[in-house]
């Protein structure tokens, strides 16, 4: 993983380069299946077709090449495309590289690509925000539910506290529900304290189907239990419920239910918490919260590495930051250090199992992973 | 595109009668392949308002501008821009009119483009002629 943040002088490709390097020159040979996850390249390099633009850097160029793309949730589906290319056979290794590359561009096209995801022809042609699509779900689920402002903070609350002592975190400084509730206004209620910032930044990873790769390679410290999808309206207000992330939920129970394993043997989450609103959501669609009761449980500690349910144990989105295609991969990165007891100061105590949640929208897809150390599987 | 933005054209379904806007192909709710077009009333509910104080790009002249989650009479519900009301005054629940508007110049072709927003007033009905 590079550090989020800015790379003003890094391209694309040499941002993978940054994060690959050292997995390519331990790896015993070179993987057969590049998946690059990216969701702005268009937009931000005048780049398309970044499989083979990246292979190339990466002195990889007879490899499988392709790149993923889904808005915030392209780490999670190149993760699912690699898994699923080993896992079929068609490849005995995979190479995951997810970058994003958005501090460089001017705000308000920022703005626009953030909105990528909603309905254009519905939303972005009169200008709406994608911030202002949460907000206004933010604005009926602190009504419909008696959450207060104050509550709602609960969760950049956490993200932060945990981003404090995380190495490759964008934003290192403590922030109190309070802070966030007084930050300036981005789309009335949400402030900016709310809404993961922007960052650059590349995460790698090195998937093997762990049986014919070199005898000498390191057996597989980290396995994936399961991969999973659910997709679903986009817009939530077209839903027959819209504080219910169905997406989410169902790509959840799949995950579960493939990986043989209970929720509550998960010992922690790294969720798509990229605005306190949608992660209260997300923590109700995995099932960690009652409804209409994720921001109470952020507050009273539920969430805290030291808590029940650890969620965002670097900062998550909010916190450790959101280079959009790159999410995905660095919510894995960050659950193997987890898985790995490399984690330092945010280490889960004894944790064998974690559960990462890659979402693009307001959960029009989500993609979720279940992980375990090795000989964890339950 | 104009019919869908000036005249909230959306679609109704033959066979069981639901409306979508925007028009659907497959209807969401019996699955029909057979819809046919269909005005939308112009007439809603507010039920949730944001003011956006960051502007995508082609609107930064109009920062900040309102937006609200409008149900219209017939249960159809659609994001709006809102416009000719103060956004402290905006409550759940006000009955908003349709109303036509110039929605933004593009600077580079000179292309205006327009469509509909949301008001308290009842504003002037657009007609094909007009357009």
């Amino acid at each position: 993983m590079t550090k989020v943040g800015d790379h003003w002088n890094r391209s694309i490709t040499e941002l993978c380069f940054d994060a690959a390097s050292k997995v390519l020159s331990s790896a015993p040979t070179n993987p057969e299946a590049l998946i690059v996850a990216n969701a702005y390249s268009e937009l931000t390099s005048s780049q398309a077709a970044l499989g083979p633009q990246v292979s190339d850097a990466l002195e990889l160029s007879s490899c499988d090449a392709l790149k993923v793309e889904s808005a915030g949730a392209s780490g999670g589906a190149a993760l699912h495309v690699a898994y699923n290319l080993i896992r079929s056979g068609q490849v005995r290794s995979a190479l995951v590289v997810g970058v994003e590359k958005m501090r460089d561009m001017d705000p308000a096209r920022l703005v626009m690509a953030q909105g990528l995801s909603e309905n254009s022809e519905a939303s972005q042609f009169f200008g709406v925000s994608f911030a202002s699509m949460n907000a206004l779900l933010a604005r009926l689920y602190m009504k419909h539910f008696g959450v207060d402002r104050e509550r709602l903070s609960a969760f950049p609350a956490l993200a932060h506290r945990n981003s404090a002592s995380a190495d490759h975190a964008q934003f290192k400084r403590k922030f109190s529900a309070e802070e966030v509730s007084r930050s300036e206004i981005v789309s009335d209620p949400l402030r900016v304290l709310d809404c993961a910032p922007v960052g650059d930044g590349a995460a790698c990873l090195l998937l093997t189907n762990g049986e014919d790769i070199n005898s000498q390679a390191k057996k597989p410290i980290v396995e994936i239990l399961a991969s999973e999808t659910c997709s679903g309206r986009v817009n939530f207000f077209d839903r027959d419920d819209p504080f219910h992330f169905q997406s989410t939920d169902l790509a959840t129970r799949r995950a579960l239910k493939k990986s043989g394993l209970p929720l509550e043997s998960i010992d922690f989450f790294e969720v798509h918490d990229a605005y306190s609103i949608s992660t209260a959501l997300i923590m109700e669609a995995i099932g960690l919260s009652r409804r209409g009761h994720a921001c109470l449980d952020a507050a009273s500690g539920k969430f805290d590495i030291s808590g029940k349910h650890p969620t965002s144990t670097f900062g998550g989105m909010k916190a450790r930051g959101y280079p959009v295609g790159a999410a995905g991969v660095y919510q894995v990165c960050e659950a193997f250090l987890q898985l790995t007891r490399n984690a330092g100061a945010n280490q889960v105590p004894r944790a064998v199992r974690g559960l990462t949640h890659s979402m693009s929208g307001i959960d029009a897809t989500a993609f979720v992973h279940i992980l375990s150390s090795a000989g964890g599987a339950g | 595109m104009r019919d869908r933005y000036y005249r909230i054209l959306g679609d109704r379904c033959l066979k069981c009668g639901a409306d979508f806007f925007p028009p659907v192909n497959i209807c969401r709710k019996c699955g029909s392949m057979e819809l046919e077009d269909r005005e939308m009333p112009r007439t809603g509910t507010l039920l949730s308002f944001t003011l956006q104080k960051e502007s995508l790009f082609g609107f930064e002249d109009q920062e900040p501008m309102i937006f609200g989650l409008v149900r219209l009479a017939n249960g159809v519900k659609i994001v709006s821009q809102i416009v000719d009301i103060p956004y402290e005054a905006l409550r759940e629940g006000m009955k908003l009119h349709a109303v036509f508007r110039r929605v933004r110049s593009d600077g580079e072709s000179g292309q205006i483009f327009y469509g509909y927003k949301f008001g308290p007033k009842r504003g002037k009905q657009v007609t094909s002629s007009d357009t």
